[in-house]
């Protein structure tokens, strides 16, 4: 009880304190300062180079020592304390930029612009996570992206996501990937970095759209672990991918396994799969006959979307500044709109023929028709897969981390019996 | 009868409760200090703008009281207090945010502490036949994935159906300005296009009499008084006048002289600017208006300006200020593409008070001032097609300068003039022609930059200078008409005087090129028509009866000229 009230006394004090200070600092300004001296301007400093090369090498160490820590020592503790780290370094340190996730589009315009020219510190930002994770599953996830750090720090109540659910939702990744692509190569936007969630809160400043989303995501993260990672991460789809491949991967026991389902719900990203068993006949015969339309399926949706994205390119292209601003003084001298903005007064100032600006809009909107072409067939592509996907019965007989989902967090380690006897050995060997 | 707790148990629970509590304080907390956050951002958002906003109308109010030393205090104090509060709320903005991660981390310890102190062990149930659970979880995969195509299908189909832009079919007009056939079609600025006074159509008459209306297709009294020239758009003639109490825009119909419309341009001077007394030998609308074939521009001596589409609608008005003119402000506008220009010159040059200023048409948007070093003018700006490119050439003691239309940086510069000069400069013959009133007449090659006094004066004459009317020129020839009546001509190459003629009238209006005749109405309405060669010969004078002091305006068969009263439009009728 007294402890109790002792809390509450203490909480009393701290809300007197603050609140009088933050009044305070409201009602009584600083006395004025009549002989105010105007500071110089100043320039800032140049970026330093130096800085790409240590965030590489930081990189770098990173990944060498989240594998280690990860497939070696096999230690949450350890992971998590270097997932502080980088989200400190990487995150509030370096302010979230650059990030292998918005790397992404830089090297995707780099592939389809002649003239643009790739820092080698973006490409190494890259190229490094896909590295690591051919040979050692996800360990960029694991604890070296900030991103993924934050969430994972704001996970305090898990709630399992149903794995239909989950498939479903993992989709509109592909859908962001495939809308970051097309923005990044016909040179409009980079809408990861516009977009990212979580970039205001390590910068500590932003405008309030983008404070309120990364809030809410954050809110959202408390219960469903890591939902940008799993359900959002453009850069978590290709690394997904290539973890099928990889040559090692973060295993449940050190041994094998002897199926004693405790570590059935340790994961909270859902990245345990658990034995399979051989479906009813009637089921099955059925699930063949789905897989025959399904495979017929893939080529009619891969056309549809193809076609959708071609006819999306319209709308799409208005993200470009160009299609925008000739849309816009179409509209002005059209009479369909009264006002002008910014953008059309700057462009007719310039004196530049508005013929010659519809034509440069009408270059780009062709790049997005066949550029939002390929990329709606991709998504179709990807949609067809998973339909195969589900009619088709996997055989597992032990509880595994599942390749592409399990983000080498080490949560599920403590759960295995297996484990305790491993480090139960190694602490006698050591002694 | 209960167990007695261990002492392990109990520094558990005390360590577990200590943790709550820690992550109660901390949440509390953040919660107070995001509050705080967000109400600090109103201030900066919300507030304080309006409080800028009553700064800036008390800023306004200094052009009426200059002199009022309580109302610059109130000024400096007000805009002190807002600078020091967007200091202080940005200083607490930066420590309410550190203040808010530190009470997060705290939040974020205690509670995975707590949560870890009360980690639930694994207890799986026991296993069964999980066949049917994987048959059911696959058939809602499949409906989930469908779900989501569908999902996707429909925001495609919202974003596919919203309309597209089709440049290449373009209703409207593809340029946001006339183009030069349609500014030489019609008559859209002062003398025309390019300012040059030059008709762009031979079949102009000869003959007509404002006594018998013989060769007058329509006359039509222009309700107040103005000495600007008239400007045609198509079917549509437009000229302006003005009183002490009004300024107003007139709309005639160009076949039957109808008047269409009239437009008030409203008060905009600075509020307790008193009424602006007319000078007797400019008026209060001598500036002649301009057009971009879509709305008409005016200015007046009092500095309004107004914007009004063909149908009579006010479209924006502003006021620069009212201008510092000795015999009141007289600059006609000129226009570049969407600019209008104002050669807004006023008070001494070391006032420091003239501009060039650049209005974008469709807002009256300011797009570029450039500073000018003269006293007041009352030239007209004109914009040449050089072969450098378009030039705004502009003359005021003691400088021809010449400008940039896109951004009004300054191109070149010649000192040539002195005293007040009136007559506007033209572009002949690769050369541009600046008038120092009575004194001389400047050629100056359009190709330098910076001050090009000492190298780009290609000749200079000094006979038969006006100081009123502006040049005419066919390229080869120029003329000038001086007040008194006197017509001299040279030629453009070299300056040689090729001719001077006294026609013994006292003039004002400038004269204009028809083809190879010459233009010129004399203040008492009589229009000289001579031959525009080497030697003088009049070929016809056509009186109209009424005093002048407007150019004429010219198009397809028509001459329209304001007379002191009334609007004439002489030709063949339709």
């Amino acid at each position: 009880m007294m402890n109790r009230l002792s809390y509450i006394l203490i909480l009393g004090i701290c809300l007197l304190i603050t609140c009088s200070q933050l009044q305070a600092a409201e009602r009584f300004p600083p006395p004025e300062f009549e002989n105010h001296v105007l500071p110089e301007t100043t320039v800032p400093a140049p970026h330093q180079d130096i800085y790409e090369y240590i965030d590489v090498a930081v990189l770098f160490a990173a990944l060498c020592l989240a594998s280690y820590l990860v497939l070696k020592k096999r230690n949450r503790r350890y992971i998590f304390a270097l997932m502080i780290f980088s989200l400190i370094y990487f995150g509030f340190w370096r302010k979230g930029c650059v990030c292998s996730i918005g790397a992404l589009q830089n090297v995707a315009l780099s592939l389809f612009d002649s003239n643009y020219a790739i820092p080698i510190g973006v490409l190494l930002f890259f190229l490094l996570p896909l590295i690591f994770t051919l040979f050692f599953g996800r360990m960029f996830c694991a604890a070296v992206c900030p991103l993924g750090a934050i969430q994972d720090v704001f996970l305090l109540k898990p709630i399992p996501v149903p794995r239909w659910l989950e498939n479903a939702l993992r989709l509109f990744a592909y859908v962001y990937l495939a809308v970051a692509i097309l923005f990044a190569i016909t040179g409009s936007a980079f809408i990861i970095c516009r977009y990212d969630p979580f970039i205001s809160l390590f910068r500590l400043s932003g405008s309030l759209n983008m404070l309120v989303l990364g809030g809410c995501v954050l809110l959202i993260g408390v219960f469903i672990g890591r939902p940008y990672c799993r359900f959002i991460c453009p850069y978590g789809v290709i690394l997904r991918q290539l973890s099928r491949v990889s040559r090692q991967q973060v295993t449940i026991t050190p041994d094998d396994c002897i199926k004693c389902r405790l570590c059935e719900d340790a994961c909270p990203f859902g990245a345990i799969t658990r034995p399979t068993h051989q479906w009813p006949q009637t089921d099955y015969s059925m699930n063949k006959k789905r897989l025959a339309f399904f495979i017929v399926l893939l080529p009619v949706l891969v056309l549809l979307c193809g076609w959708a994205g071609n006819a999306l390119s319209g709308s799409a292209s208005r993200v470009h500044v160009t299609v925008r601003l000739a849309e816009r003084i179409y509209a002005e001298d059209a009479g369909d709109v009264k006002d002008t903005t910014d953008a059309s007064l700057a462009f007719r100032a310039t004196g530049k023929p508005v013929k010659e600006l519809y034509s440069e809009a009408d270059v780009i909107r062709e790049k997005f028709a066949l550029d939002g072409c390929l990329l709606g067939a991709f998504l179709g592509l990807v949609i067809g897969i998973k339909l195969i996907g589900s009619t088709i019965q996997w055989h597992r007989e032990d509880y595994q981390a599942d390749r592409a989902g399990c983000v080498a967090c080490g949560r599920c380690f403590q759960y295995c019996p297996r484990e305790h006897d491993r480090l139960k050995k190694l602490n006698e060997h050591s002694k | 009868m209960k167990d007695q707790p261990t002492p392990k148990t109990v520094t558990a629970n005390a360590s577990y409760q200590t943790a709550v509590n820690s992550a109660i304080v901390a949440a509390v907390f953040a919660l107070l200090v995001s509050g705080l956050l967000v109400r600090n951002y109103l201030q900066i958002t919300v507030f304080d703008p309006v409080r800028a906003e009553k700064l800036e109308i008390l800023k306004l109010k200094v052009a009426d009281e200059p002199k009022n030393e309580e109302l610059l205090a109130n000024i400096r104090e007000t805009d002190l207090q807002i600078r020091q509060d967007r200091l202080r709320r940005l200083d607490f903005s930066r420590k309410g945010t550190w203040l808010l991660l530190g009470c997060v981390v705290v939040f974020l310890i205690s509670a995975k502490y707590a949560a870890n102190c009360r980690k639930k062990l694994p207890s799986p149930l026991p296993a069964g036949d999980s066949s049917k659970k994987q048959v059911h979880e696959a058939k809602l995969t499949r409906w989930s994935v469908t779900a989501s195509l569908v999902l996707l299908g429909c925001v495609a189909l919202f974003l596919a159906v919203r309309s597209r832009v089709d440049f290449s079919s373009t209703g409207p007009m593809v340029d946001s300005y006339p183009s030069k056939e349609d500014i030489h079609k019609n008559w859209p600025y002062f003398r025309g296009a390019g300012g040059l006074g030059i008709s762009a159509f031979t079949n102009i008459s000869s003959s007509w009499n404002g006594k018998t209306l013989e060769g007058i297709v329509w006359k039509t009294p222009v309700p107040l008084e103005g000495k600007n020239s008239p400007i045609v758009w198509g079917n549509r003639v437009f000229v302006s006048g003005a009183d002490e109490k009004k300024r107003q825009v007139y709309c005639f119909d160009a076949s039957s002289g109808e008047l269409l419309w009239s437009g008030d341009v409203p008060n905009r001077a600075p509020p307790g600017t008193g009424p602006l007394e007319s000078e007797d030998d400019t008026g209060l609308a001598a500036p002649t208006m301009v057009t971009d074939g879509e709305r008409i521009y005016a200015i007046f001596a009092t500095g309004d300006i107004g914007c009004f589409d063909f149908e009579g609608k006010q479209i924006w008005a502003k006021n620069p200020g009212v201008p510092d003119s000795t015999y009141g402000y007289a600059s006609s506008l000129a226009m570049y593409r969407n600019l209008v220009i104002i050669q807004y010159d006023q008070g001494a040059a070391e006032d420091n008070k003239s501009r060039l200023i650049a209005l974008d048409g469709f807002t009256g948007r300011s797009m570029w001032e450039t500073k000018r070093p003269v006293p007041n003018s009352w030239t007209s700006p004109i914009v040449a097609e050089t072969e450098k490119g378009y030039q705004i050439i502009t003359c005021a003691d003691p400088w021809v300068i010449a400008y940039d239309p896109n951004n009004g940086a300054e191109l070149w510069r010649v000192d040539c003039l002195g005293t007040d000069v009136a007559p506007s400069p033209i572009y002949a013959g690769g050369l541009v022609f600046a008038i120092e009133p009575y004194t001389e007449l400047i050629a100056i090659r359009p190709d330098g930059t910076g001050d090009v006094t000492k190298s780009h004066i290609a000749w200079v004459a000094e006979d038969g200078i006006p100081d009123i009317c502006s040049p005419v020129s066919n390229g080869k020839l120029i003329w000038l008409l001086t007040t008194d009546g006197t017509l001299t001509c040279y030629a453009t190459e070299d300056g040689k005087k090729l001719y001077e003629q006294d026609l013994e009238q006292s003039f004002q209006a400038s004269p204009s090129l028809v083809g190879d005749r010459l233009y010129m109405l004399s203040e008492k309405g009589v229009m000289f028509i001579a031959q525009a060669g080497t030697e003088y010969k009049e070929l016809a004078r056509c009186e109209l009866g009424e005093i002048c002091y407007a150019s004429s305006a010219f198009t397809d068969g028509r001459i329209y000229i304001r007379g002191d009263k009334n609007l004439y439009c002489i030709g063949k009728s339709n």
